[in-house]
């Protein structure tokens, strides 16, 4: 579904992705890790058309997304759920989830998606008419991510959902997006720092380090790889 | 140095070719023009210092032209003081107007700073309605008119006006070329970036304002001579006044001498010539002129009509100049001061917190800086380097806490103070001040120290000599590669002469190669004695690098200690790749 | 003082108060979505004024003609978004961006207030209408009817403003971009299309207010300038940005500028404003409800 090939970024005057190519196909749950600074973030804006690329080629359903703009990208049924959340502070929780299913395709089906978004979390049902801004970091994380799939989307993006958050309330994340993996049938791209949960939820994996690619593979090699922990610690 | 002499040249032919005008015209319709080009002319020039050199975007300038027009010709009607010192007292009031609006005035950040100058010529309009001064006309006087600024021979006017013009083309120049000069243009490009390197914005925005108000109310004063003859608020205090200096100084050129002069002799005849042919008939033409002007500078050259041309040109000539740099080569002296570092605490830092909205950035954090030594900060995601960072630099005062350099608090003082002190920073994203030469970035630096400006540049050109980038002094900081931008904003905070540099991911961004000669600069500088604190990323280049690691995590302090035992450390590993990796991994690989 | 006095000048404060509001909310959200400053929102205001006294000559009422000064407005504002704003972009840095677009904004209010003066003339211009000089007797207070009309007809047309931005997806999707306008692209919000629907909006509502202005107040391209220091006022005093901020800040400028008559002529009524807007600046520039706080 997502290909990229080649990919080279400059971000804030800074040689963010040099070389980067990757894939993600229909159905698989993918994962990114990797330490700060690494360029995961800068990834995912790529593909979701914040930041253009310098170089190389990001394939969407194999049309080449160019320089196509965010808010396109977003309308083809590319959902990319922010790193540190950028709920709209101002709006309520319900409007934050209505505003999720603002494109053309996703509108038809809104109260729909509702439901089962709401159903997936309740804490949001109970807080809908509160503004987002004052929700706690984990709430907002939870509205984050339904607004995402608001937009009933086909590739999912999800940019360090773990952020800032306690451990809890780190599970609780993690366990909702691997019950959504497995009830819908969502691509996923995660980017994360925690590597472990982050790799138990993935079929394949990808480890950046300095805007490079130096690590791929099945879950299980990924997870019993000791070079992982050089990436982010040296030695 | 020719280059400063060719100025001072240029300027004295400009007031050259306006005496020659001044005698060559004949009408007096025509004098009065010329008049009105010198008196607009300057008073851009007033404008340019403190909204184009400083940047601080001005809308109510014309408060002081006004005040400069009501205080000389009160004191005329009300003492019979001749204007040629009543000018003297006016300017004195101006500058303190100036002081009194700017003190609580440049406190104000963005948009707001703005909006409250265009308040003031509003209220002085009130003031002057109320006080009863709606016109007030110059008395004519007879006997030695002159001595009252009544001239009869229209040339004397155009004289006194270029007189005007060439004293604020002097007093420009004069700051251009001055250290305020060259610290008003670093707080414009990059006001943080300016405090880093120890300019008191503050101060020097307030400097260039009174400054500023002098030719203003000079301006004033004589324009009501020569052209008015009655004060009227509207006709000192309206919009008319400040949307003829804009037009002037925006479509000329904001930030150079040339500007006000370009747009002055561009833009008045244009007009005058219109308000007299057509004006008639057309009431307000002006006014549409005026407008019209300002809308196609900023849509077409919002910087003006002298550096769009002055880019042109130099586009140009760069095409030829963009031959490839040689890399700079890492000098030798890799592995030589490798010395124990051993120095006394430069640095204290005790239980340091500091909360935002909804989030606890810093909780209790404190640590020790030796003297000479080259410590590293390291954490995950979030963990609160950069606000460190940002306190101990003074941009962020903590909640709670203190930091103590060589034993003195120096908490909550202000960048510029800390910089003083010897405190230096570099910053995540390279900050330049892009419409500076290299040289003149690194200078600014040297000001900090340094009174005069050529020994700034001695300062200067040593720095860069320190970090390799001497050929590249007079080059803009635009042509630069990322190491080589590092390379100069290593260069500027030395130039400061600090004791301790805060370096902020210096080498991300970086080539292998690049890494390796930021991190021999880095030794060279602690090797001249100077110590290094340093957030990174780049871990396995951190390692080769410092003596000493602390470990931040969720703004709390998690470890400190040798490089090679705290990334062996289960709670950091835990930090970074969490704990169930630790878990699985059984002992941490070596 | 008599208490009926008082009385009396507050409620014609808050009838005037009203159609500043109306005012006040088309440039708060221009500045909240677009971080642009209108200089010329006065000069949009005073064209509405003269539209409507145009449709007045046709026998259409004005306060129907403030209305239908919208649909042409809103069109007029996207155009001069497209064409103009949309062109203005500082090099990134968003400072030199909103000077520049003061700048910007300030030439077009010269260029519309001279260019008026050029082809309309100076000479005033009124709408005579048959409540314009007829009162309401409530109690002791005599409430002008052309002034509560226009204040009614502002009520609607605020509340009209508040169900677009909270019921429909383009009001939402303009506070969004408001509040984030990289998170709102991610949702599939193009935010340059909103910025010209905000200045469209902001436009048409002042225009329409100009038109309940145009009900009791004399026609003339002097206007703009009077008016324009009491909007940027009630919007600071409100919160750069607030909608509901600049809908009160109108109201209480109304209720500032009418009560500074209690104790100071007519010429000087904008006096107690600017003492406002130099409280608000220095104490609390964020003003009654804006969050961002600009100190250096």
């Amino acid at each position: 579904m997502l290909t990229i090939s080649g990919l080279g970024v400059t971000y804030g005057g800074l040689r963010a992705l040099t070389g980067v190519s990757l894939e993600v196909r229909e159905g698989e749950f993918v994962t990114l890790v990797g330490p700060n600074g690494a360029g995961k973030t800068t990834l995912l804006k790529a593909i979701s058309g914040t930041v253009t690329a310098a170089e190389g080629r990001i394939a969407y359903r194999g049309r080449d997304l160019g320089r196509m703009r965010a808010s396109e990208r977003a309308a083809l049924g590319i959902a990319h759920v922010p790193e540190g959340r950028r709920v709209f502070a101002t709006l309520s929780v319900m409007e934050n989830l209505e505003l999720g299913s603002y494109r053309r395709a996703a509108r038809a089906h809104r109260a729909q998606a509702l439901e089962t978004v709401l159903e997936l979390f309740p804490l949001l049902r109970a807080r809908r008419a509160q503004l987002a801004g004052s929700l706690s970091g984990g709430e907002q994380q939870m509205l984050a991510l339904g607004r995402g799939l608001m937009a009933q989307p086909d590739l999912l993006l999800l940019d360090e959902p773990s952020q800032g958050l306690g451990p809890r309330i780190v599970e609780q994340i993690f366990e909702t997006i691997d019950r959504i993996r497995r009830e819908r049938r969502l691509t996923i791209l995660l980017v994360e720092q925690r590597v472990v949960e982050a790799l138990e939820l993935c079929d394949r994996g990808y480890v950046l380090e300095t805007g490079r690619v130096v690590l791929d593979g099945g879950r299980e090699a990924l997870l019993a790889d000791t070079r992982v922990q050089r990436a982010y610690l040296g030695g | 140095m020719a280059a400063r002499a060719q100025g001072w040249l240029a300027i004295a032919g400009v007031v050259a070719a306006g005496v020659v005008l001044t005698l060559v015209v004949q009408e007096r319709y025509h004098h009065r023009v010329l008049t009105l080009v010198f008196l607009w002319a300057a008073m851009g020039l007033a404008w340019n210092i403190i909204s184009g050199y400083a940047g601080q975007i001005s809308f109510g300038h014309q408060v002081f032209f006004g005040i400069g027009a009501y205080v000389t010709v009160l004191l005329v009607v009300k003492t019979g003081l001749t204007p040629w010192i009543g000018m003297g007292l006016a300017v004195a009031v101006a500058v303190l107007a100036a002081v009194l609006i700017g003190l609580p005035t440049f406190r104000l950040g963005g948009i707001y700073f703005g909006l409250a100058t265009l308040a003031y010529p509003l209220i002085f309009r009130i003031v002057m309605d109320w006080l009863g001064y709606q016109e007030v006309a110059i008395p004519m006087i007879r006997e030695r008119p002159g001595w009252f600024m009544q001239f009869t021979e229209p040339r004397s006017f155009d004289l006194l006006a270029l007189g005007v013009l060439a004293a604020t083309l002097v007093l420009s120049r004069l700051i251009e070329t001055s250290r305020l000069g060259y610290r008003l243009r670093a707080v414009k490009e990059n006001e943080q970036a300016a405090e880093a390197m120890g300019v008191d914005a503050f101060r020097a925005k307030m400097a260039a304002y009174a400054l500023s108000a002098v030719p203003a109310a000079v301006v004033g004063a004589v324009y009501i001579h020569a052209i008015l003859f009655i004060v009227t608020p509207d006709a000192v205090f309206g919009l008319l006044v400040i949307s003829q200096t804009l037009v002037v100084a925006l479509v000329g050129g904001i930030g150079t001498l040339w500007g006000p002069l370009i747009g002055a002799a561009v833009m008045v005849p244009v007009s005058e010539v219109l308000d007299s042919t057509v004006g008639d008939r057309l009431p307000g033409i002006q006014g549409v002129v005026y407008g019209a002007a300002l809308m196609l500078i900023m849509i077409g050259a919002p910087d003006g009509l002298y550096w769009r041309v002055h880019q042109l040109i130099r586009s140009r000539a760069a095409r030829g100049a963009a031959a490839s740099r040689p890399a700079i080569v890492a000098a030798g002296g890799d592995a030589a001061v490798a010395s124990a570092p051993a120095g006394g605490v430069l640095l204290e830092v005790r239980d340091v917190s500091k909360a935002f909205i909804g989030l606890q950035a810093l909780s209790d954090v404190g640590f020790d800086v030796h003297e000479r030594e080259i410590l590293g900060v390291i954490g995950p995601n979030g963990a609160g380097k950069t606000t460190l960072f940002n306190v101990l630099n003074g941009f962020l005062v903590p909640d709670r806490g203190e930091v103590r350099l060589r034993g003195e608090r120096v908490t909550g003082l202000r960048p510029s103070a800390l910089c003083r002190r010897g405190l230096g920073r570099t910053f995540q994203v390279v900050r330049t001040f892009p419409r500076l030469s290299v040289l003149e970035n690194v200078m600014v630096g040297a000001f900090v120290h340094a009174r005069a400006v050529g020994r700034a540049r001695a300062v200067a050109v040593a720095a860069l000599a320190q970090v390799g980038l001497e050929d590249r002094a007079d080059d803009v900081p635009g042509g630069l590669t990322t190491l080589e931008l590092r390379l100069m904003e290593l260069a500027r905070c030395l130039a400061t002469s600090p004791r301790l540099v805060l370096l902020d991911e210096p080498l991300a961004g970086l080539s292998s190669d690049g890494v390796d000669v930021m991190i021999a600069m880095i030794r060279r500088v602690r090797g001249r004695g100077v110590t290094v604190v340093i957030i990174e990323h780049t871990m396995q280049a951190l390692l080769r690098l410092a003596d000493r690691l602390i470990v931040l995590d969720q703004g709390r302090r998690l470890a400190e200690g040798a490089p090679a035992e705290v990334t062996r450390n289960p709670a950091v590993i835990e930090a970074y790749l969490g704990k169930r990796w630790l878990a699985r991994m059984g002992k941490p690989a070596c | 003082m008599v208490l009926a006095e008082l009385v009396q000048y507050v409620a014609t404060g808050l009838l005037v108060g009203g159609v500043y509001a109306l005012m006040s909310i088309g440039l708060a959200l221009i500045f909240g979505v677009m971080r642009v400053v209108n200089f010329a929102q006065g000069d949009f205001m005073m064209l509405g004024m003269y539209l409507t006294y145009f449709y007045a000559m046709s026998g259409i009422d004005p306060l129907l003609g403030a209305i239908l000064t919208i649909p042409p407005f809103f069109v007029l504002g996207w155009l001069v978004h497209r064409g103009l704003l949309a062109r203005v972009t500082g090099g990134g840095d968003p400072q030199r961006q909103m000077d520049a677009q003061l700048i910007l904004t300030l030439g077009l209010s010269l260029v519309i207030t001279n260019a008026t003066t050029m082809i309309l003339t100076p000479t005033p211009r009124g709408i005579r209408t048959a409540y314009a000089t007829q009162a309401f007797a409530l109690g002791p207070v005599l409430l002008n009817q052309a002034r509560s009309y226009a204040f009614a007809m502002a009520l609607v047309l605020a509340a009209a403003v508040y169900v677009f931005l909270t019921r429909t997806d383009a009001g939402r999707a303009l506070r969004a971009a408001a509040d984030d306008p990289e998170a709102a692209s991610y949702q599939g919000i193009d935010v340059r299309a909103m910025h010209g629907l905000a200045f469209g909006v902001g436009i048409a509502l002042v225009a329409a207010a100009g038109g309940l202005l145009a009900t009791y107040y004399p026609i003339e391209p002097s206007v703009a300038g009077n008016f324009i220091v009491l909007m940027f006022v009630a919007v600071v005093l409100g919160g750069l940005g607030s909608i509901p901020g600049a809908f009160v800040g109108g109201l209480v400028i109304g209720l500032v500028q009418s009560l500074t008559l209690l104790v100071l002529p007519f010429q000087l009524q904008n006096t107690g404003v600017f003492i406002v807007f130099l409280l608000v600046l220095y104490l609390r520039p964020q003003g009654l409800f804006g969050r961002r706080a600009r100190t250096v």
